[in-house]
């Protein structure tokens, strides 16, 4: 599903170089559930930022869903991006202006898809985080939570090959941080391949795999299956929401 | 572009949504209007006066207190003005098209109408046709036999002799037509004043009334009176349009010479009068042409303003837009999609302004119908300052990179 060889990411200035990423490898099967630690400042947000086609790298070899990313212009990443990746952002990054349904349509409309099936899929991707009841509400009517749920639905409504989420609890109190995390694991169970950075270790715990940043580096990969043991038989197409 | 989202957004924005579209919708309808009137003016300026524009020069004296035998000096005048080299004719006329003189009168189509059918400039003095370089187009000019002084006019006026006034005239095309639509003006006859009848033996094309009315400023019509410097807007003098400064120096030279004792009052050509007489509408034109500039700035820097604003308060909106897919063309459109729909709304509303200060202008100031040609032209010009205004910020904005949407809140 992910496969990064020896990536670097170099941060140049006129004065200063700095090396978010030194040689980092990473491999990421269809269906797993990989979680990225480290200590701030370790390359967890490069990491995520490389692997979401958010910016290019400066060395090494990226293949996403087999297809190598590297020397894509940015319309070639944006369309990737949108027709494989799933986003779920720590402070939820929802459009404050746009009502629930038509901020999960968000990412639908960059596809050309047609209002009908933009709002299928829109509907579908809320009915499955539980906030059918919830469509014509605006983020700022929305408990953390239900925004976070909102955030997933929106990252789901594609159909992604690969839900990347940044500290997706980071903003929630734990009540709400647990309902979170269990959707989360939910939609891994039903096959979508999740990668999520955290540097919290409980949350990490509940990843199938952990992989530990430092200074750029992975250091220490723990490849020992903590969750859901038989998910590596299981292929991505059973996720259950459409796809395009 | 779903437009749906876009509306949704703006209407959570409402105030300065409205702001904008007011701000669009007053230049559209002032802008559209004020054009209108520039076109007015312009046209105005660019009016056929009938006279050779480019080869006449007026010459204007006074004599102090009466002047005996002013016809015969002003033949002598005449005589030595038709020697200067380059002169093709001299004429003593009582008026000149855009000149601030005007001998005017009103014109009855049978003896016993109470009401005037029109009103027209009353042009008199020799040789006027070929001086001013007038088009007889049907008809005769008069015959020097059947010219009456100016003198003898006025005192057979004074005892309603009207064996001693003229009963003949020559009249303007646009006027022939006014009074007998469709049919042939010569030997038609017309009452002026206390009833005395005139009967038309020629017509000419166009003769401008000097105060060029906006309606029937072509009405104008030749009476066959002799006058004198006392009578006449002066010597006017037809030429070669490249010697016309050195024939108004020497006609003044000349005139100086005959007799000394006059005064100069004026002495220009034609064109100057012509131009003097539109100073007034080039002014206005000028006025209104700042006054259009200024508005589509200031709509422009307005919507330029706005946009950079919710560029700006949107940063991060944008970064995840791009972070879900959206290329950099993307965001440029939403913004300028979103301009369409503000310029769009103003422009509706303009539309309604525009006609309703045209009819305050109709009814105040006898300023024509808005043609409704203005109305689109004005929306495209509209919505091209909008797009052009919000182009800056909407790059900017398409150049916010996906990454700003990682960036902690």
């Amino acid at each position: 599903m992910l496969e990064m060889r020896e990536v670097s990411k170099v941060y140049r200035t006129e004065t200063v170089e700095t090396h978010a990423l030194r040689g980092f490898s990473l491999k990421v099967d269809e269906g797993e559930f990989v979680a990225v630690t480290g200590p701030s400042g370790s390359g967890k947000t490069t990491f995520l930022t490389i692997a979401g086609l958010l910016e290019d790298f400066t060395r090494g070899e990226y293949l996403l869903d087999h297809v190598n990313v590297h020397g894509m212009n940015d319309n070639q990443r944006s369309r990737l991006r949108n027709e494989k990746i799933g986003f779920v952002f720590q402070a939820f990054n929802l459009i404050p202006d746009l009502n629930v349904l038509d901020n999960v349509e968000v990412p639908l409309h960059y596809r050309h898809m047609s209002g009908g099936e933009r709002r299928k899929r829109a509907l579908a991707a809320l009915e499955r985080v539980g906030l059918s009841a919830r469509l014509k509400h605006y983020p700022a009517e929305l408990s953390g939570g239900q925004q976070q749920r909102v955030a997933i639905a929106r990252a789901l409504a594609g159909g992604p090959r690969l839900l990347l989420a940044d500290e997706p609890t980071g903003n929630l109190d734990t009540a709400m941080a647990r309902g979170v995390m269990e959707l989360i694991e939910e939609i891994h169970r039903e096959g979508a391949t999740i990668i999520m950075v955290t540097h919290d270790p409980e949350l990490a715990a509940r990843a199938q795999r952990n992989v530990h940043i430092v200074d750029g580096m992975a250091t220490g990969v723990s490849e020992e299956p903590r969750f859901h043991p038989g998910l590596r038989e299981r292929t991505a197409g059973d996720v259950s929401l459409p796809r395009s | 572009m779903a437009i749906r989202p876009i509306i949704a957004s703006l209407s959570r924005h409402r105030i300065a949504a409205l702001l904008i579209v007011f701000e669009i919708a007053l230049a559209f309808a002032i802008v559209s209007n004020a054009v209108f009137l520039i076109r007015e003016r312009l046209q105005r300026m660019d009016i056929v006066s009938g006279v050779a524009d480019h080869q006449l020069v007026q010459v204007q004296m006074a004599y102090i207190g009466n002047e005996p035998d002013a016809e015969a000096r002003a033949q002598v005048d005449i005589a030595a003005l038709r020697q200067i080299p380059g002169v093709r004719d001299v004429a003593l006329i009582n008026q000149l098209p855009f000149a601030d003189r005007s001998s005017n009168g009103g014109i009855k189509l049978g003896p016993r109408q109470r009401w005037n059918t029109v009103h027209v400039a009353e042009y008199f003095g020799q040789n006027i046709i070929s001086t001013l370089g007038l088009r007889l187009i049907a008809g005769r000019k008069f015959s020097p036999g059947e010219y009456l002084g100016f003198g003898a006019v006025v005192r057979a006026l004074h005892s309603d002799n009207q064996k001693e006034l003229p009963h003949i005239v020559i009249v303007t095309e646009a006027l022939a037509e006014r009074l007998w639509p469709g049919q042939p003006a010569l030997g038609k006859t017309f009452y002026m004043g206390n009833g005395i009848q005139f009967r038309v033996i020629g017509v000419i094309t166009n003769l401008l009334r000097p105060e060029v009315p906006s309606i029937g400023a072509d009405y104008s019509i030749l009476l066959p009176i002799r006058i004198s410097l006392q009578q006449a807007a002066g010597y006017i003098i037809r030429c070669a349009p490249q010697d016309r400064e050195r024939v108004l120096k020497a006609a003044v030279a000349t005139l100086k010479r005959i007799d000394p004792n006059r005064v100069l009052l004026k002495h220009r050509t034609f064109e100057q009068i012509r131009h003097a007489y539109f100073q007034n509408d080039r002014a206005m034109a000028g006025i209104l042409v700042g006054v259009i500039a200024a508005l589509l700035l200031t709509t422009a820097f307005g919507i330029a303003g706005l946009a950079s604003f919710w560029v700006q308060q949107r940063t991060r909106q944008i970064g995840v837009r791009r972070a879900l897919g959206a290329r950099r063309v993307d965001i440029l459109r939403y913004f300028q999609t979103e301009n369409f729909l503000l310029a769009t709304a103003g422009i509706a509303l303009g539309c309604a302004a525009a006609i309703g200060i045209n009819v305050w202008l109709m009814a105040h100031y006898a300023v024509p119908r808005l043609p409704i040609i203005y109305l689109p032209i004005g929306a495209v010009t509209l919505w091209l300052l909008g797009q052009l205004a919000v182009l800056g910020p909407a790059l900017r904005a398409a150049r916010v990179a996906p990454t700003t949407a990682m960036r902690a809140a």
